[in-house]
Formats: structure tokens, sequence, C-alpha cells
């Protein structure tokens, strides 16, 4: 698989998103980049055993909560951001049964590769990097499923950093 | 009234937990997992069973049909089944992959197949074993089969609209709000490309999961042919075409219809509401 990742900017420029990623999120990818496919299929297993050490801890505050159920998955998820005096974000999750294991595996990849990120870093986060991490056969076959967290942890970030503005210019 | 059966017309399609349990390393099956959540099978599976995921394995990755008669012949080779192998298909969402797996391999001739009834489900809820060590069986030579049985289990575009325009019964295995219009996907799923929504004109709507009953197992075949043959207008002896969105919850259907009440003449149209609510000229019903 490549790892120069390039997209398309706005103006249709190339734009190489590697080397742009999280310091802990860039050790997950090239953790999984250097799997053959069956290992990556059990990490990938073994990141969503630990899905439940996501959730939010007895006495954790939050400055936004986001718990629903949307039509992309199959039972609720819930987001939980802290911001933390540094402008650091700390992201918990919970999980419905239902939920897909891939949407578990992500879900503890992306808490766990974010951590301390700022949200505007986590806003700005290209999303090439679900591939590198699940490998082009299970996007190709699931597509649906493996940008969903990623989406649901941008859109909390987003209000956040929507409602600061507004502070601000208040 | 009509008197209904009081047994499934193929008991033997239908293979208990219990039993299972009990034959797990008996030669000439082979326990084949087929889920929705890609990665299940990875969590745990019923010790010696094998996986077959129906997009990645039963789907060509490039025309929109199923696999090859070679690849077919291939698959089961990789996982050590011959034509006398006993395929025990089972898998998550009440079996509804698993009976779409079986039905494709019942389109390759492979007709030694049964479903475990109540599926992954039930085998959990009894606390029955579960490994994540993958088997490996010693290949075999499957030979390539020499037809595909699309005329007899399938049905296309035409044969859907003949179906509407001569009255026989189609049903529908959608959600109410699917059949209805009101949404173009399944409710908890994401929309995937059709463009109209409703139903082909004179299908009757009867969810796929009608049939299941909470543990995931089959209902009675009294209660199935009271859903069937009195609410929907099966009758023996009339083609009937079953459909969904692409193919999967109506061949779950199309096992009750085939196995469980004996119907032989049941087809499954696999290009569905993706095929029909995208097509230029079909004609769709939004009616209740």
């Amino acid at each position: 698989m490549s790892k120069g990742c390039s997209k398309l900017d706005e103006a249709g420029a190339a734009r190489d998103s590697r080397g742009t990623y999280p310091g802990k999120l860039n050790k997950i990818i090239n953790l999984f980049e250097s799997l053959p496919e069956d290992e990556r299929r059990e990490t990938l297993v073994s990141y969503a055993d630990n899905a439940k050490k996501q959730e939010p801890r007895q006495h954790e505050n939050f400055d936004l909560v986001d718990v629903r159920k949307d039509e992309e998955c199959t039972d609720t998820v819930g987001v939980y951001l802290h911001v933390d005096e540094n402008g650091k974000a700390h992201i918990r999750m919970t999980l419905g049964p239902e939920v897909q294991t891939l949407t578990r595996s992500m879900t503890a990849i992306l808490c766990k590769g974010l951590e301390g990120s700022t949200p505007q870093e986590i806003l700005d986060l290209p999303s090439d990097f679900v591939r590198r991490i699940v490998g082009g056969e299970l996007v190709r076959i699931r597509s649906q499923t493996v940008y969903y967290v990623l989406t649901r942890i941008k859109s909390i970030c987003k209000v956040w950093l929507d409602r600061q503005r507004m502070a601000a210019v208040a | 009234m009509a008197t209904h059966p009081t047994q499934y017309a193929h008991p033997e399609a239908l293979v208990e937990t219990d039993w299972l349990e009990k034959h797990l390393k008996d030669e000439g099956i082979r326990i084949v997992e087929s889920n929705e959540d890609v990665l299940l099978y990875d969590t745990g599976h019923i010790p010696g069973a094998v996986h077959i995921d129906w997009r990645a394995d039963l789907q060509d990755p490039v025309i929109r049909d199923y696999i090859s008669p070679e690849k077919f012949a291939r698959l089961c080779s990789r996982h050590g089944i011959t034509p006398d192998t006993t395929c025990i298909f089972y898998g998550d969402k009440a079996n509804w992959w698993a009976c779409y797996a079986l039905w494709a391999f019942r389109l390759f001739g492979h007709d030694k197949v049964k479903i475990l009834n109540g599926g992954r489900d039930k085998w959990k809820a009894e606390s029955r074993p579960m490994t994540r060590e993958v088997p490996k069986y010693p290949a075999t030579n499957y030979p390539v089969p020499k037809k595909r049985f699309d005329e007899e289990i399938r049905a296309f575009f035409d044969e859907a609209l003949g179906q509407s325009k001569s009255g026989k019964p189609l049903i529908d295995v959608r959600s109410p709000g699917e059949y209805r219009g009101e949404i173009t996907h399944m409710p908890e799923y994401p929309q995937e490309g059709v463009l109209r929504g409703g139903h082909i004109p004179g299908a009757k709507s009867m969810p796929w999961k009608t049939a299941t009953n909470d543990d995931a197992t089959f209902k009675p075949a009294d209660e199935l042919a009271k859903i069937y043959l009195d609410q929907c207008g099966v009758k023996p002896g009339t083609d009937t075409v079953v459909y969904c969105r692409i193919g999967e919850r109506s061949s779950h259907t199309w096992f009750v219809l085939t196995y469980l009440l004996g119907l032989n003449n049941v087809r499954n149209y696999d290009g569905s509401w993706t095929e029909w609510g995208n097509k230029v000229g079909a004609p769709i019903e939004k009616s209740a």
C-alpha cells in the first residue's frame, strides 16, 4: 500500500497528507501498515476488545456530550469531549451492544491516537489514514462502517470550536 | 379455511444448536459462518467453522454478479469442501447472511446445505463453545460447476417485471418504511444509492424478520404458512419472486418458502430495489 497518500485540496492541487497526523496516531498507522493481512485483522479485533476501556470514568467531567443513534450505525454511540486548560482534547466513547466490531476497533484506535490533540488538529485531520489502518479490502467491502467514528469525533470537535468562536465574538 | 402444515417440508434443512455441539467433529460436514459484521468471525466462532464473507468471497468485485464457477470451485477447495460435504451455515442477524451464502451455494449447484436454527445469536446465548482458532482443512479439488442455477432460483429484472404484470406473487421483504417509499434504505443503515422509493407494483409487504422468533429461530410451520400462504397469497405451483434491497434479506425468505414450506418455484430477485429503484422506465407504487 502506498504511504504517500495525496489528495486534492479545494483548489484541486495535490496535497500530501503524510506526516500530518498526531504522533500517537502516526504510530498506530505505522504499526498497521507493517502487518500482514491476517495480523492486521487480529490487531483490529484486539483494539475492538479494548473499546470498553474508552468509556467515561467516574468523576470525569466533559465540555460536550453527544449520545445518539444514527442511521449509519446499528446502535447508539456516545462521544464525550473534554478540552483541558492547555487546549488538548480528551475523548471518551460509549457503544451500544449491537455496534459492529470494526466500529469498536476504530473507537479504541481513535481515542488512543487522538489523545492530547487539539480540537482544531482533529478537525483538520485528513481521513485517508483510515484506509491505511484497516486496509483497502475492508474499506471496499464495508465502506459505510469505517469512517463513522472519525466523523462523530470531528463533529463534536466542530461544535466545540464553533462555540468557542461564538464566545470570543460575544 | 385451508389446513396448514404442522411440520416443516424439509426439516432436514435445519440443525439445532444442541445437535451441532455434539457433531462438531463429524466428517463430511463443514460449518460456515457468514455475517454482516465483517470482523465478527475473528472475535470468536464455532470451533471448526470457516468464514465466508458475502461480499468479499461471493460477489464479483467488478461486475454486479456472483463469482464465476471457477472462483466458486477455488473457494470450496480452499475450505476443504467437496460436492459431498454438507455445509451448515450460520451467522449474525438471525441467519440473514447465512441464508444469503446458502442461496449462493445453491446457485452453483451445491445442494447439501443446512442452516443452524437460531444462528450465532442462539449459540452464544446458550454459552456454547467459541474459539478464535482458525481451522485449516486439507485443500480439495472441487470440480468447477458446469452451470449456475440462475433460472431455477434467481430472478432478473425482466422476470420480476413479468411477475408484476401477470399479478403473480411478489413479496417485498424490506421494512414497511422502505415498502411505502418513505425511506430508500433500511432503518439504521446508510442510504446506498437508490434514487426512488416505493415498491414493485403488486408486491406484498412482509418484512423478512416476520419469519423468526425472538431467539432468532424460525417460527413453526403453521405460523409460516399463515404468514406466506394466507397473507401474501403464495401458492404451491405458482411462481413466486422475493426481493429486498440487494437480495440478502430476501434470501432468508427464499429459504423459508423453499425449505420450510416446501415450495419449489421460488426465485430471489437479487437486483432488488437497488436495481429497480434506479432503473429507467421501471414502474413503482408508493401505496401503503
